[in-house]
């Protein structure tokens, strides 16, 4: 066995919602029961990003109550309003603000009867931990509950809608010149592969992802995100081929289309860049997609690192690669160990 | 034609009226509504379906109904004990390891096992034991560090047993 090791970069910038004058929604819905706890409506649907878990937190953040205080009623047509698809690496990005709206607006309402209760001027008030606190001393003057209680004891709004428009301009249609995009995610990746050049095989050793995510709402999620966004890259990077052959997937079972297992996934190190967007929640912006896009492009310059050959097509399977060092012998521009 | 088949699930003789050819996981399912088995590609690719069958991980998908009768049958529903998860299930919510939650009980069957077997794995051990279960969201990091971390606790926990008998 021969194998060689080679390192590179991947860099990239990715608009993040949908752009281009496209509608760009997020709506919610907060309601406060009697109790203090807090239902949130969201349209965002979660299919393992994370979005129910950012909603929670923006809420409860925004309001001032726990967490633990929140549930969160997602993607039901029955119940919760419009929010657009969980894609474009925008739910954070704009359901986050909508939400943030919401709660905003609710917290306005809990502190208007609490400084009608404790005959104090609102804007000395503020709700930190469930408390309704005097801001100078920090005192707890009442809890969210009991205000929660005062306002349905006397008809009173507990509930709040909020809405947020994320929709951009459209580039020049002559030149395509312009901005495309509310914000931009960045990210940049290293990784180091094995080449083996008798066999053509590569495998990624190891994969460091430095990707800006605003500001990291949850760390354990944002990190799931770009570690799992980074696996896909590397599945397309090395693995992933749809095989049409007349119209007739070839490729039809998971036998066949290769994604990567927990033995390819090499560590997989997180740093991730914190530069607050202003537009997103709490400074916040999308991380999937971004962190997908710069690791095939690292992979294709580790192996040119490796090896002193540039492989243009993906996925870099060993046939490919094991072709490319011959077609290099041939032309007498494989340098041998 | 249906038939009478009984079924050792989770410690208990399970009766349920199945086809010969249907197979372990439909009629966990769909008979006995044991949900937690999933079912990702029905044909042996992606692990989320795994279960133990007399002790060994196996993807139920591919097991027919008769060849289950009478053998010991253990699914996700028996790992937590009154209410309280097992040390893989809390560490997998702790350390991050469910995103979107589907291969989440197949990856910890095959974990349980491992842990059973291996008290003490290599992560090169827990990743070559999960490798039958395929993950689109997670990357499998967090997932063997959450295993890891399971492994330490149940260690630490029959080292404390030990020491009180």
């Amino acid at each position: 066995m021969a194998i060689r090791k080679g390192l590179g970069i991947g860099s990239m910038y990715y608009g993040i919602g949908y752009g281009f004058s496209r509608a760009d929604i997020g709506s919610a819905e907060i309601e406060m029961a009697e109790d203090g706890t807090t239902t949130v409506y969201s349209g965002a649907c979660d299919m393992g990003q994370g979005v129910m878990t950012v909603v929670t937190q923006v809420a409860a953040e925004e309001l001032g109550i726990e967490p633990d205080q929140i549930r969160v009623v997602a993607a039901d047509t029955g119940s919760t309003p419009d929010a657009g698809p969980t894609s474009g690496s925008r739910a954070t990005f704009v359901q986050g603000v909508a939400v943030q709206n919401a709660a905003a607006e609710l917290r306005e309402q809990i502190l208007d009867m609490a400084s009608r209760m404790l005959e104090c001027p609102k804007e000395n008030l503020a709700v930190r931990r469930g408390q309704v606190c005097e801001i100078e001393s920090g005192h707890e003057m009442v809890s969210v509950g009991k205000v929660a209680h005062q306002l349905h004891f006397h008809g009173r709004r507990a509930a709040a809608w909020g809405w947020h428009d994320n929709t951009t301009a459209d580039v020049d249609p002559e030149t395509s010149q312009g901005d495309a995009y509310a914000t931009y995610g960045w990210a940049t990746q290293l990784a180091e592969v094995e080449v083996d050049t008798e066999t053509g095989r590569v495998r990624l050793t190891k994969l460091v992802s430095a990707t800006d995510a605003g500001k990291a709402i949850n760390p354990v999620a944002v990190e799931g995100q770009i570690e799992g966004g980074a696996t896909m890259g590397l599945g397309y990077g090395l693995y992933e081929q749809h095989i049409l052959e007349g119209g007739i997937p070839r490729t039809n079972s998971l036998a066949f289309y290769l994604v990567p297992t927990a033995m390819d996934v090499p560590d997989i190190e997180c740093e991730i860049v914190e530069v607050p967007d202003p537009r997103g929640p709490f400074g916040a912006k999308g991380v999937a997609e971004p962190a997908t896009i710069p690791t095939t492009p690292a992979i294709l310059n580790a192996i040119h690192d490796a090896i002193g050959i540039r492989i243009t097509e993906t996925p870099i399977t060993p046939e490919r690669v094991f072709f490319a060092i011959q077609e290099a012998r041939i032309r007498g521009e494989f340098e041998e160990d | 034609m249906k038939q009478r088949y009984v079924l050792r699930v989770n410690g208990r003789d399970l009766e349920a009226e199945a086809g010969a050819h249907e197979s372990l996981l439909d009629v966990l399912r769909e008979r006995l509504r044991l949900t937690g088995s999933k079912k990702g590609c029905n044909e042996a690719e992606c692990g989320s379906c795994t279960v133990l069958l007399d002790g060994r991980p196996v993807v139920s998908c591919l097991v027919l109904v008769p060849d289950a009768a009478d053998r010991d049958v253990v699914t996700i529903e028996a790992l937590a004990e009154e209410g309280v998860p097992h040390p893989i299930q809390r560490q997998m919510v702790e350390q991050g390891g469910v995103q979107c939650g589907y291969c989440t009980p197949g990856m910890i069957m095959s974990a349980y096992a491992l842990l059973r077997d291996n008290p003490d794995p290599t992560d090169e051990e827990i990743r070559f034991a999960i490798s039958g279960n395929i993950c689109r969201c997670t990357g499998y990091g967090k997932i063997v560090k959450a295993v890891r971390a399971a492994a330490l606790e149940m260690k630490e926990q029959s080292g404390n047993g030990g020491a009180a008998s």
